[in-house]
This record gives C-alpha cells, structure tokens and sequence, in this order.
C-alpha cells in the first residue's frame, strides 16, 4: 500500500518535473561573431571579442531558463574571402544575426555575404563612407568617421589654430577620415595641408621635416594605427616642431598607449568615449566593467566598450522580434531600426542606411598616468594642457 | 592503345565525372563549402600558370600577383565603366595581364633569383599604382558591387555552383593547354632535360622568344583567374588585389602537389587550401597556420617530390620522369 | 630648402644603413650557399622579441640583451640549417619553400607567445635625439644602429676575403668538389655561414626592437626588404649590400621629402627594377667589369666553369 503510494508520488512528480521543464524551457538563439584573430588586425579583433563575450553573458545571466544566447565565432584571418568564408560557414551553423567585422576592406564584403544571405549584420568596426550607401536595409553599424572628424576638428578650433597638417594612413579608411577631417576643419574657416603615407614607414623623420619645415602648422593631426602613431611622436620628439598641440584618430587615447608608451603620448590628444583610469558610475556602465573584468582579468578599453553595446543592441532586437511574434533575418532587422537606447557611448538610432547619427566622439589627453576628456566642454573632465605635445 | 594510354584516359574521365557531376550533386547545397573550394580552384589555376612558367620557361616568379590584379582590374574596370560583359572580361582581364606581361620583357634577361625578384617588385608597383591612381581605380577603397558572371544557356553563372563550373572549367583548360604545349617539340626537349639539374643549368636558357611566350601565357592564364575572383567576390582592392597571397600560396601548392607534374599544382592547392579551411582551421582555430608551416616542412623533407609525385612512383613503382 | 635635402639625405643614409643590416644574414647564406632564407625576417623579428621580453620582464637594456638574443637566435639560424641540410636534391628550389613553412611557424609561434601588441622599448636613450650642427636630427638608436650596420659589413668584408674560414667559404660556395678536394669540410662551412647569419638576423633584430616598434607580422616584410637588397647588390658580395641599402634609403627620403611619402616603397621599387636593367648581376656588376674575378661565389647569366676557373686562379 505504502510501495503504491510512493509509487504515484514519484510518477505524478516526475510528471511535474516533466511539463514544469516543458514550460520552462529554454530557447537557445545562435549569434555569430567574424573577426580578426590572426593577421594584421588580430589585436583588434581579439578586444573585439571580449566586448561581445560581455554582452552575451550579460544575456544569458538576465534571461536565465527562458533564453540561451549562443556565440559561435570564426576567425576571418584579416582577409576579405575567408571573411566571406567565415559569414556563409556561420549561417550554415544556423545563427540568426551577426555582431563583428573590422576594417572596412573586410566588413565590405562579409557585409555583402550576410545581406545575400538575409542576416543582419551590426558592426563598429567599418568606418568606410561606401558601406551605408549600399541601400542594405539589414547592416547597422555604431561609429561613423563623421563623429571623428567632427571631433578632432573642434579640438583644432578650441586651440585656435590656423592651420593643420594633416597626416594620414594610404589605407581606405584611414585616407576617408583625413578627407572628412579636411571637410570639416574646412567649415570651420581653418586651413589644411594633407600627406599620405604608406602604412609600412618605420622611419617617420624626413615627412616631419617637411612639415615642419614647409607646412609650419599649428597643429598636426595624425590618422593611423598605433605603430604609426607611436614613429610619428617619436620623430616629432626629435625634430621638435612648434605645433600647439597633436591630435591622433582611432587608437590613440587609449589605457594602452598610456601605460605601454607612457613617455612618448604625454599632452597627445585622441579621440575617446570615455577617460582612463575610466570610472563607471552609473548602473549600466559599472555592471559592464564588472562582468568584463570577471571574464577577462583586465580593464576593458573603447573597442569592448563598441563590441559590448552593439550586440546588447542587437540581443534587444532579437528578444524584442520573439516577443512581437518570430526570429528571422527581416524582424530582427525591423527590431534594430527601432532602436532608440541611451548606452556607454551615448544615444543609438540607426537610419534608414544603418548609421548612427548620433555618435559624436570626444577627445582625450593623456595627462600623466590618465586620459583626461577634454573636449567638448559638456564631456570634459579636466583642462586641456597647452601645448598638448610630448616635449 | 596501350594499357597505361588507357589508364590515363580512365583516370582524366573519372577525375572530370567527379569534378563535374559528383562534387555538385554532393555539395550543390553547401554554400560555404562550395565557396571554400572555388577559393581552392582559384589558388590552383594560380599554381599552374607558375608551375608552366617554371617548367616550360625556366623561370621562378614570385610576383605571379601582378597578373593577377592587373586580370582582376581590367575585367573590373571594363564591366563597371564600359558595360563589357564579364564572360568577356575573362578573356579581356588575360589580355590585359599580357600587357602587363609585356611591360616585364626587358628583365627577361635576368636569371633565377634576379628575375623573380624583378616580377615582385612590379607586382608591388602595380599595387602602388592602383592605390594612387584614384579616379581610374577606386584608390585604396577599391571597388565595390562588382558586377557577377551573367547567364549563359539558361545557367546563371552568378551563384556559388556557376562560380565553381567556371573556375573549374578555367583550371581545367589551363592544364590542357600546359599538356599541349608540353607534348609539343619544345617541350619534349626541355622534359628530357629535368632530371639532371645540372643539365638544366647547363643548357643555358631556352630561346628569348619561346621564353617571352611562356610568360605571356602564364600571364594570360594568371589574369583570367583573376579576373574571374573579382566577379565572384564582386570586390577588389589594391592590397586584396596584388596580396603576397596570390603569389605564395600557389606557389607552395604547385611544390607541395610536384612542381614537375602536370596535375600536381592543381592537387596540392586543393590539398593545402582545403586540409587548411576544412580540418585545421576547426581543430586549432588560432594556431592552424602554424600547421600548414609544420605540414610544408615535412613534406619538403620526407616528400621533395610532392605528393602527385610520390602517388605517380607507387603506382608505377619506380622510375623517375615526370608523365603526368 | 637645402635644409630639407639634407635632412632627408641624412635621414636617408641611417635608414639605407639599417636596411643593409636587416640584408647582411640573407645575403651571405644567400652567396655562399644559393639558398633563400625565407624565415631569415623572422629571425629577425625573434631576436626583436627577446630583447623585448628581458627588457619587459628584467628591466635589460636592448643592448645587455644581446648576448641571450644571439644564443637564441644562433640556435634557430643552426636549426634551419639542420633542417635545409637534409634537403637531398634541387636545394634552391626546396629550401625555399622549407623556409617558407619555417617562416610561418616562426611567424604564428610570436603571435602566440607574446600576442598581436605592438611593442617597442622603452629606454629613454635609445629616442633621445642627436642633433648635428642645428640642423641634422637623428635618433640615438638610429645612428647606433646604423654604425654597427657599417662596422659589421666591414668586418663580414675582412673575414671573407682574408680570414682562412671566410676563404674556404667563399670556395665552398664556387665549387664544393674542389673546396673538399682542398682539404674542406662544406658541410662545416654552410653551418657557420647560417650560424653567422642569425648572428647578423640579432643585430638586426635588436637594432629594430630599439629604434622602431614591432608587431607579429612584420617578419614578412623584413625578409623582403633583405632580398630585395641582396639581389640589388648582386649575389655573393657583401660590400654592395651596404652601398644598395644606402642607395635606396636615399632615394626613399627623398622621394617623401620632395613627392609623397605615399610614394615611398615605390621609388625603392623603380630604383630597384632600373638598376637590374641595366646592371644584370645587380650592383656588384660594376665590380666584375674592373676586377678579374668576381666576389663570391658564381655570377649568376654565366655557367659554373669560367667563375670557378677563375677563383682557381685569384688564389
């Protein structure tokens, strides 16, 4: 009689358990990730990664037992073919949108792949002006060399300069930026000279004699990557222009240029979201530093901070596309042209052609051990320190 | 006909039923298998061109990326500005390698490490020109939306499966034509010549004329492939364009598969482009070049042959002249 | 404007220096044995990366870290050979591609080991400028750099032409049947010409990793840069590496300095291709026009007889 009992007990519960899990029962949605591992932008997609890696755990601890966000990444070896690879290989495994791609020459075509293949595509990494004039309704992408250059320009103007030699990588989108940096130094009445160099230069002394010599700017403003930067400061230590101050694009302000070359970026002004030592304050933003640092043992730097929000952008799109009725490629992308967030990086919609108009950057100094903003004036946080040059 | 002419027709048959008919039933689905293959083909009609020039002309090149963008650009160039079909671009995209291949005639002359080095340095001109020539390439920005290749008999070319008949059918005339050429009276000459490297030095350097044809078909072949990734990647630019890429990996695939065979360039890309992609890069997703390094080594030492090489003596068992 | 020249000629020569450094290894593995060394950048490159490792974990100047480079890199110089030598026939062609793989296996074991960072030292000297009557500017690290490129090609010159190693090296390279023949042991003499290469490849390695920043990939570049200026100065001779590394140095600044620094491989490239025209074996081909024999080693348009008879003869 007893043995019944327990016998119906276990078979009723094990009956619960069962629909209980039935009605629990998690979703598990795939996203793909193409990025750099290896090749020459292997650095930047790796900081890539970790931002995303945040974003997706942030998901699944906040929507633990009804989704399960599953992050399949491919390597696209800095190479526009395989990065076509890598697109149509994740699509096959079945992921419902992508968040990644570095440079444009590379998110060009990865973009195309994924278009073709109806999966939208979110990137912060492809500042090219071709790639929102495609008339793809599925490709979303975070920064714009329109919040750089404007940036870099008002620093030019808050320090009153005349005139700025403007410096710049022969790359695509490095060579975009200078142009929009002469645009808009342009509209702001001051005149510019500008030299192109090939990314290979190790040996910076003799395009900075000119400069100095024939250009005698007020300021100079370098478009590149960290290498160049660090031979462009160092030649101009040794030749030392009398410039008011020097201001770098991408990759300059950063927590590693500080720490790593110290010496030579002192009084160097960058553009940057946030200042270093960077203190999040702020639910939002602290909680990001928190898991990052949880899952990375390490500060995170401005590309996590990029990767970070645009594939919470993107898990929003994609809860708020299952609720309104199904997951595809169109209602997801329908979701993210509705987005309208307030983030680490300011206030995100995405137009028609998937910019974000609103991103404006600010401009950092390295000031001793930290990054102070110091432009514009509504985001600063200390003084600018005249003249911004390491000698 | 003889039992090893028969067996040679039965192995070119099965080769072209698989190629043509398996491979597309098995993985016509498989959009980025088939991509990755294509990819495989293209470095193999690379290899081939070098091997031809290599062997026919006794010149090493390490600039074979010349010809390739110089194919890519015009075919591009020619379709997005002028309206030119693509299928015809092919053929236009070779011509204007040749052209390209005409502007290298005067270091001919230079032997060995001397002209391989030239043909790089030109491949690293071209690139330079089309970064600072803007308004006719695009600059560093390239080329975007490239038009695809168009329907032919009702087949749209333009889709991964077109994509693979066509660079499938390029490689396979290629070797056709590196066969003829060989079988031909020069090439019986230089043939018998190859194995004795001192021989090979020895007899100097084959006619500049016959030299200068070498290279224009090496070119030519070069350029069609080129210009055929442009139309199926729909995307080009200077440093994809004339990327180390084009020249190495061909280069290591015509030696990895036997660089005096025929078919050996053609197996050793798929060999290496595949073995690369579809098995290292999942089993180490950081590290899977290092592989390929490790694989290069060991083939150079236990299998200086190449791998159509070592298959050639253990079905034949022994003899050392390169027949197929 | 004369200013300007100057400077770019200045700037020009240092870096031309440093270029015929970065050739020195390539160029005389590539005399004595006809072998490229394709992983020869990235040995380069590691020596690059030790100084840097013992400067970031040990606080050792570039320049205390030499000694520990030049181990390690000799150790890797003497392995590719190990591995070169077992190549039993068509060495030219095979040993290419050997070095080719070692080159990407070198390559990625960097990337994996010390990550994609760009790194450079950190010593305060070595970016302090040297400053030459007002109007000449240089890094330390630079001309440094550029002095030991100078004395190191001088040395190399001596030791091959009258040293009894450098000798039978050269004669090993002409012909091994006859330098066995003389009592010499080729397999030895290969072995040290690798193992003095990597000795140069740390020079070379060290110099970069001071007076420039260095990333994975670079090893690549490297290598071409030296073969470009080997085959520039012409197989087997040591002393227009020098003269072809400061010839394209010069040519480069000055093209930055005058046309667009955008233009800068460019030039090096057309200095490159102009000088072949016209002197087939490179620049060591205006040597063989006043001397009776060559350098070292065979030149390259002509067969083996004639250059080994006359070898026979010189000694």
């Amino acid at each position: 009689m007893f043995k019944q009992l327990l016998l119906k007990a276990t078979v009723v519960a094990a009956l619960a358990c069962m629909s209980a899990t039935a009605l629990a029962e998690e979703k598990t949605i795939k996203i793909g990730s193409q990025v750099p591992l290896t090749g020459g932008l292997a650095r930047v997609g790796l900081d890539f990664l970790e931002g995303i890696q945040v974003a997706v755990k942030q998901a699944n601890d906040d929507n633990e037992g009804q989704y399960q966000f599953e992050l399949l990444t491919i390597d696209d070896e800095t190479a526009p073919a395989k990065a076509v690879a890598a697109v149509e290989k994740l699509a096959s495994q079945g992921v419902v949108a992508l968040t990644g791609g570095y440079g444009s020459n590379i998110v060009g075509p990865a973009s195309g792949a994924a278009h073709e293949l109806g999966i939208p595509y979110i990137t912060s990494g492809g500042m090219a002006v071709g790639l929102t004039q495609r008339g793809f309704k599925n490709f979303f992408r975070l920064s714009n060399l329109e919040g750089y250059s404007k940036a870099m320009a008002g620093l030019a103007k808050m320090v009153d300069a005349d005139k700025v030699s403007i410096v710049y990588n022969n790359v695509e989108s490095t060579t975009d930026l200078a142009e929009a940096l002469e645009r808009a130094l342009d509209k702001a009445g001051i005149e510019s000279v500008i030299h192109s160099y090939d990314g290979s230069t190790g040996n910076f002394t003799p395009l900075v004699n000119r400069i100095r010599l024939q250009d005698r700017p007020d300021v100079i403003a370098m478009v590149g990557y960290e290498n160049d930067y660090i031979a462009i400061l160092r030649a101009a230590k040794i030749l030392k222009p009398d410039i008011k101050a020097i201001v770098g694009g991408w990759s300059l302000a950063t927590a590693q240029m500080n720490s790593e070359f110290n010496d030579v970026v002192q009084g160097v002004a960058g553009t940057s979201m946030l200042p270093y030592p960077v203190h999040f304050s702020g639910g939002e933003a602290q909680r990001f530093a928190e898991t990052f640092t949880e899952l990375h043992d390490k500060t995170p730097d401005y590309i996590a901070q990029f990767s970070y929000v645009q594939t919470k952008l993107l898990i929003e799109a994609i809860l708020r596309a299952d609720k309104a009725g199904e997951i595809t490629g169109e209602s997801i992308a329908r979701e993210m042209h509705k987005t309208d967030s307030e983030t680490l990086i300011g206030r995100v919609t995405f137009d028609e052609n998937g910019d974000n108009p609103h991103f404006a950057n600010h401009i950092g100094q390295h000031q001793g051990d930290k990054v102070e903003l110091v432009w514009p004036e509504s985001a600063a946080t200390a003084q600018m320190v005249l003249p911004g040059r390491p000698w | 006909m003889t039992n090893s002419k028969m067996n040679n027709r039965i192995l070119v048959a099965a080769v072209l039923i698989t190629t043509y008919v398996l491979v597309p039933l098995l993985f016509g689905g498989n959009s980025y298998l088939l991509g990755v293959v294509v990819s495989a083909f293209t470095i193999a009609g690379i290899a081939v061109a070098w091997a031809l020039l290599g062997n026919l002309g006794g010149m090493i090149s390490f600039g074979h990326a010349a010809f390739f963008g110089i194919g890519a650009y015009t075919s591009s160039l020619l379709a997005m500005r002028f309206g030119v079909s693509p299928l015809l671009g092919l053929l236009l995209g070779g011509l204007g390698a040749v052209v390209a291949s005409l502007a290298m005639l005067p270091v001919l002359r230079l032997r060995g490490p001397y002209f391989a080095l030239a043909i790089l340095a030109y491949a690293e001109i071209f690139r330079i020109l089309a970064v600072e020539l803007k308004s006719i390439t695009g600059g560093a920005g390239g080329l975007l939306s490239i038009p695809g290749l168009p329907t032919v008999a009702g087949f749209d070319l333009n889709t991964k499966l077109g994509g693979y008949f066509t660079i499938v059918t390029i490689v396979a005339v290629s070797v056709l034509v590196y066969y003829l050429i060989r079988r031909s009276t020069y090439g019986l000459a230089l043939r018998a010549m190859h194995d004795s490297e001192n021989a090979t030095r020895v007899l100097g350097v084959p006619a500049t004329r016959l030299k200068a044809l070498m290279l224009i078909v090496s070119a030519f072949i070069t350029g069609v492939v080129g210009a055929f990734n442009a139309h199926f990647i729909n995307f080009l630019e200077p440093n994809y364009a004339f990327a180390g890429t084009w020249t190495i990996l061909p280069i290591v695939a015509a030696i990895f598969g036997g660089y005096r065979t025929l078919t050996g360039p053609v197996a050793g890309a798929l060999v290496i482009y595949l073995m690369d992609q579809l098995l290292f890069k999942s089993l180490i997703p950081q590290g899977h070049q290092l592989i390929l390094g490790g694989l290069l080594v060991a083939m150079i030492l236990f299998a200086p042959d190449g791998l159509v090489g070592v298959l050639l003596r253990k079905v034949k068992g022994g003899g050392d002249h390169a027949t197929t | 404007m004369f200013e300007l020249t100057l400077q770019a000629v200045f700037s020009g020569l240092l870096s031309g220096a440093f270029y015929a450094l970065i050739a020195l290894g390539l160029a005389l593995v590539f005399g004595t044995m006809k072998v490229i060394n394709l992983a020869h950048g990235e040995l380069i490159l590691l020596a690059a990366y030790v100084a840097y490792t013992l400067e970031s974990v040990a606080g050792w100047s570039p320049l205390a870290s030499l000694p520990v480079a030049l181990v390690v890199v000799g150790i890797c110089a003497a392995g590719v050979y190990f591995l070169i030598s077992r190549i039993k026939r068509d060495r030219e062609l095979n040993s290419l591609i050997l070095t080719f793989g070692l080159a990407i296996i070198i390559t990625n074991g960097i990337l994996m080991i010390w990550s994609a960072d760009v790194r450079s030292t950190g010593g305060d000297w070595a970016h302090g400028a040297f400053v030459l009557g007002d109007s000449l500017f240089a890094m330390n690290a630079e001309l440094l750099a550029a002095g030991v490129s100078v004395v190191l090609v001088v040395l190399l010159y001596l030791w091959l032409n009258h040293s009894w190693y450098g000798r039978a090296i050269r004669a090993v390279s002409s012909s091994s049947e006859a330098a066995k023949l003389m009592g010499v042991n080729p397999r030895q003499l290969e072995l040290l010409s690798f193992i003095i290469a990597g000795v140069l490849a740390t020079f070379a390695g060290v110099a970069l990793y001071s007076a420039q920043t260095i990333a994975p990939e670079l090893g690549h570049n490297l290598t071409i840069t030296a073969f470009i200026i080997t085959v520039l100065a012409g197989m087997g001779s040591i002393s227009e590496v020098l003269v072809g590394g400061l010839l394209i140095g010069v040519i480069e600044a000055l093209t930055v300095t005058y046309f667009s620094s955008s233009l800068r491989e460019l030039s090096g490239f057309v200095l490159f291709l102009a000088v072949l025209l016209v002197l087939p074996s490179g620049l060591s081909g205006l040597k063989m026009k006043t001397r009776k024999a060559g350098p070292t080693g065979v030149s390259p348009g002509s067969s083996e007889k004639p250059a080994r008879q006359k070898q026979l003869q010189h000694d």
